[in-house]
């Protein structure tokens, strides 16, 4: 019964119940001025505190609705009730709005806290431009990025990001506003995703405080807008955007967006928008390359404090092909050394990346029997002896390959990987797994046979 | 309710209580002034439902009673009247005036209608206040609170007592104003915010009484304050004050001395182009005087050099070009509240707040916020 909301609804039906009996003009000036601070429930009667604005008013209603009060929340309530008068502002009514700016007071936290800013804009504090790795695949987007930052607004709106998963496109923005921040804290700046503006917009519209969200968004310097491809498809999200967008790009506000695909693939995209969004500069992200998962996975072991040999990150690098994967192996090596307090060996990085995939639970879900087709295709060698007897390398080496597959892309238990390879012993699969890992690392036509046998599948 | 009075009398308090009587209130009663006849007295009461006052008037009395008479009318009548004695007579709802040469009738309400106000103030937790200083003090701290009601504590006083002293605190949240009052008889440390409707009545009306009682009621969430046969009462300000303590500069790396008269002339000169520019006023601090400039896109712009006294507090003397903006309102303001001759001020950077100072007077601080300028 203490909830607020309750305590407000239950006093509203009060007041309804009184509006009747009593002069508009004594309600107004008396009724409006009270609300009901809290009601408790005593064995089968209710115990009610009514706060008042003012002495002036708790005297009067005291004194003479004190019945009037009484009996309505006895039927609001269904239980007798006592009451007891307090003055008590309405906390509700004071902290309405949060109020004018307060520089006076707000001047140190300011200045000190970088981390605070960067929080109530929502980009992450290590998304910077010193931990970006730059390599052929997105050097076009991060250059473009570098220039949009050293002078808002002005070089290319909106800058239109897009690429795949895990390449960077976040990063690449956030790095945008955290630089700007750096340079100037008072700058308003939000980075938001396409999903949560539509939110905002739906809770504005079922508590009609639209108002709320236009002073949110259309009055910041820098908008930086995650996967904007979720507004398709959405009249009104995307008509509030479209004016949002046109507000913030008048007043000199620079527009960042991301998405999964080009603006001319976005399906049921509105062609206003679409034009808006081709008038600036649209730049891809393609997946990292090799070498440059390797700078990733440098910058990233860095970032944690955990030293790596070269011949390691390449490893790595040469056997996960995300950013986000790297990350998780990572995290996932740091773990089995502290926490096991294993050495770190090239075997221990080998069984992580033979387990990693399975355990981070994005398996794909295929018949191996693809996998052994496309494998045995891609090789032009057939099935039976791909899952026969001979050792020769021109066919062991795919077969080798297939199980690194089954294993680290499926997550198909080892034993089982055995079975379905020519009734194989579990050892011999291991063996498979480290020996492609290794390759992976050093030989690029493994990477690339591996990489082409996968888009196959 | 039968009394005799005099005019002089009534007319003062009912000058007082029509301030309080809200003729554009939706209930009729508010707009009335309560009379109350007590022994050898009468007391004229009214209430906004801020702030009530009650006003304690001798009168002969022949009989008690109550009665509530519209303020407009009660008033204007009183006012006309010649300075003899007034005759005051009530019936049932009706009071019947009368003076020599004239009578009239007008029609009250019953007083069972009207709000309880307080005329007295209990003798518990009473401070007696030193009317000069605390009227003084007032008058250097209302200023500065806000208009905006949004923040509704900003729009009050805070006072704060503490062993020996109450210390006057308002704020915008672009300026504060500081000022402290010696209270030999306070013991307890504590808060309260009050409105500030209620201290700008005092600031007007308490001009005859040489002291100013205090007191509140915690619970009832009112204070209470009394001079002569006045008790003005208003309710507090509930919620959390903003910790100005901790905003307060400790150390400046400059100070400044002008002479007031100078300093206000300067600052009203660039006031005629900084009112088109955002009100803004620079200062550049020159070697013996400091430059004050203002300009505007649409009609110009102006340089005046105030002589000053310019010391730096710590070793480095670069701080000599020091540039800072502010708002000239504030400064005017400031200066307005200003009693000595000359105006010190303090300051350490463009971007912190500026500590000004009648030189005269230790126990007043004022601060203000620069303003940012870009570029």
């Amino acid at each position: 019964m203490n909830s607020d909301s309750d305590l407000k609804s239950t006093w509203k039906e009060v007041l309804d119940i009184i509006k009747v009996s009593v002069s508009p003009a004594t309600f107004s000036t008396w009724f409006t001025q009270t609300h009901l601070v809290s009601a408790k429930s005593v064995g089968d009667r209710f115990l009610t505190e009514v706060g008042c604005r003012t002495f002036y008013t708790k005297n009067t209603i005291e004194s003479r609705y004190f019945g009037l009060i009484q009996d309505s929340l006895n039927k609001a309530l269904g239980k007798p009730c006592d009451l007891v008068f307090i003055v008590k502002e309405d906390v509700d009514k004071n902290n309405l709005k949060e109020g004018t700016p307060t520089p006076l007071f707000e001047t140190e936290p300011k200045n000190e806290n970088l981390i605070e800013v960067l929080r109530k804009a929502r980009i992450a504090p290590n998304f910077t431009f010193e931990n970006f790795a730059v390599s052929g695949s997105n050097q076009m987007a991060h250059a473009a990025a570098l220039a949009v930052s050293e002078n808002l607004g002005s070089t290319y709106n909106p800058l239109f990001i897009w690429g795949g998963v895990g390449v960077g496109k976040t990063h690449l923005m956030g790095s945008v506003g955290n630089s700007a921040l750096r340079k100037n804290q008072n700058l308003k700046i939000l980075l938001c995703t396409g999903e949560s503006f539509t939110n905002d917009i739906i809770e504005g519209i079922r508590n009609k405080t639209t108002q709320n969200f236009r002073d949110k968004y259309r009055k910041l310097d820098l908008l930086l807008l995650d996967d904007i491809q979720f507004i398709a498809g959405k009249d009104t999200a995307q008509e509030e955007f479209f004016h949002t967008f046109n507000a913030v790009t008048s007043a000199g506000g620079q527009v960042i967006l991301t998405s999964d695909r080009p603006p001319s693939e976005i399906a049921k995209l509105e062609e206003r928008l679409r034009s808006r969004f081709e008038a600036g500069l649209i730049v891809d992200v393609a997946p990292p390359d090799f070498e440059l998962r390797c700078a990733i996975t440098q910058i990233k072991a860095k970032e944690k404090g955990f030293a790596l040999e070269m011949n390691q990150v390449q490893m790595i690098a040469g056997n996960v092909d995300s950013a986000r994967k790297i990350e998780g192996v990572l995290i996932k090596l740091i773990t089995e050394t502290k926490l096991k307090h294993l050495d770190l060996t090239d075997d221990l990085i080998e069984s992580v990346i033979g387990k990693g995939v399975e355990q981070s639970g994005k398996t794909i879900k295929k018949d191996p029997a693809d996998v052994i087709d496309a494998v045995s295709a891609y090789y032009q060698i057939g099935k039976r002896s791909l899952l026969g007897d001979s050792r020769a390398r021109p066919v062991a080496r795919p077969r080798q390959i297939l199980m690194y597959l089954l294993r680290t892309h499926l997550g198909i238990a080892l034993e089982e990987v055995g079975r379905l390879v020519g009734n194989r012993d579990h050892t011999t699969v291991m063996h498979a797994v480290g020996k492609i890992t290794e390759l992976a690392t050093s030989d690029v036509h493994i990477r690339e046979d591996i990489s082409k046998i996968r888009l196959g599948i | 309710m039968k009394l005799q009075i005099l005019q002089q009398d009534l007319d003062k308090a009912i000058n007082l209580a029509s301030r309080f009587a809200s003729t554009r209130s939706q209930l009729p009663i508010l707009g009335n002034i309560l009379f109350s006849c007590q022994k050898t007295k009468v007391v004229i009461s009214s209430t906004n439902l801020e702030i009530s006052v009650a006003i304690s008037v001798g009168a002969k009395v022949e009989e008690e009673g109550e009665i509530s008479i519209p303020a407009k009318v009660i008033s204007e009548i009183v006012a006309n009247l010649p300075k003899e004695t007034i005759n005051l007579e009530s019936e049932k709802e009706q009071l019947k005036i009368s003076s020599p040469g004239f009578t009239s009738t007008v029609l009250g309400m019953s007083s069972s209608d009207f709000p309880k106000i307080p005329s007295t103030i209990g003798k518990d937790k009473l401070i007696v206040l030193p009317k000069e200083q605390f009227i003084n003090a007032l008058s250097r701290v209302v200023f500065a609170s806000s208009l905006d009601e949004t923040r509704p504590v900003l729009t009050g006083v805070l006072f704060v007592f503490s062993k020996g002293k109450l210390n006057l605190v308002a704020t915008d949240g672009f300026r504060l104003s500081q000022c402290e009052v010696k209270l030999p008889g306070v013991t307890e440390n504590f808060n309260l915010i009050l409105p500030k409707n209620i201290l700008l009545e005092i600031l007007r009306s308490s001009s005859e009484s040489t002291e100013i009682t205090f007191s509140f009621n915690e619970k009832e969430k009112q204070a209470l304050f009394g001079f002569g046969n006045t008790v003005l009462v208003s309710r507090l300000l509930e919620g959390e004050y903003p910790d100005f303590e901790k905003i307060l500069p400790k150390e400046s790396k400059l100070s400044v001395r002008l002479d007031k008269e100078e300093f206000l002339r300067a600052v009203k000169l660039s006031s005629v182009f900084a009112r088109e520019s955002a009100n803004i006023v620079k200062f550049k601090m020159l070697k013996d005087s400091i430059k004050v400039s203002a300009e505007s896109g649409s009609s110009g712009s102006q340089d005046t050099k105030v002589d000053a006294k310019i010391e730096s507090g710590s070793m480095n003397q670069e701080s000599g070009g020091l540039e800072i903006s502010f708002n000239y309102r504030f400064l005017e303001d400031f200066i307005h509240s200003v009693k000595g001759e000359e105006v010190e001020i303090k300051l350490s950077s463009e971007s912190t707040a500026g500590v000004f100072k009648d030189s005269g007077e230790s126990d007043y601080l004022h601060l203000i916020m620069p303003v940012k300028v870009q570029g």
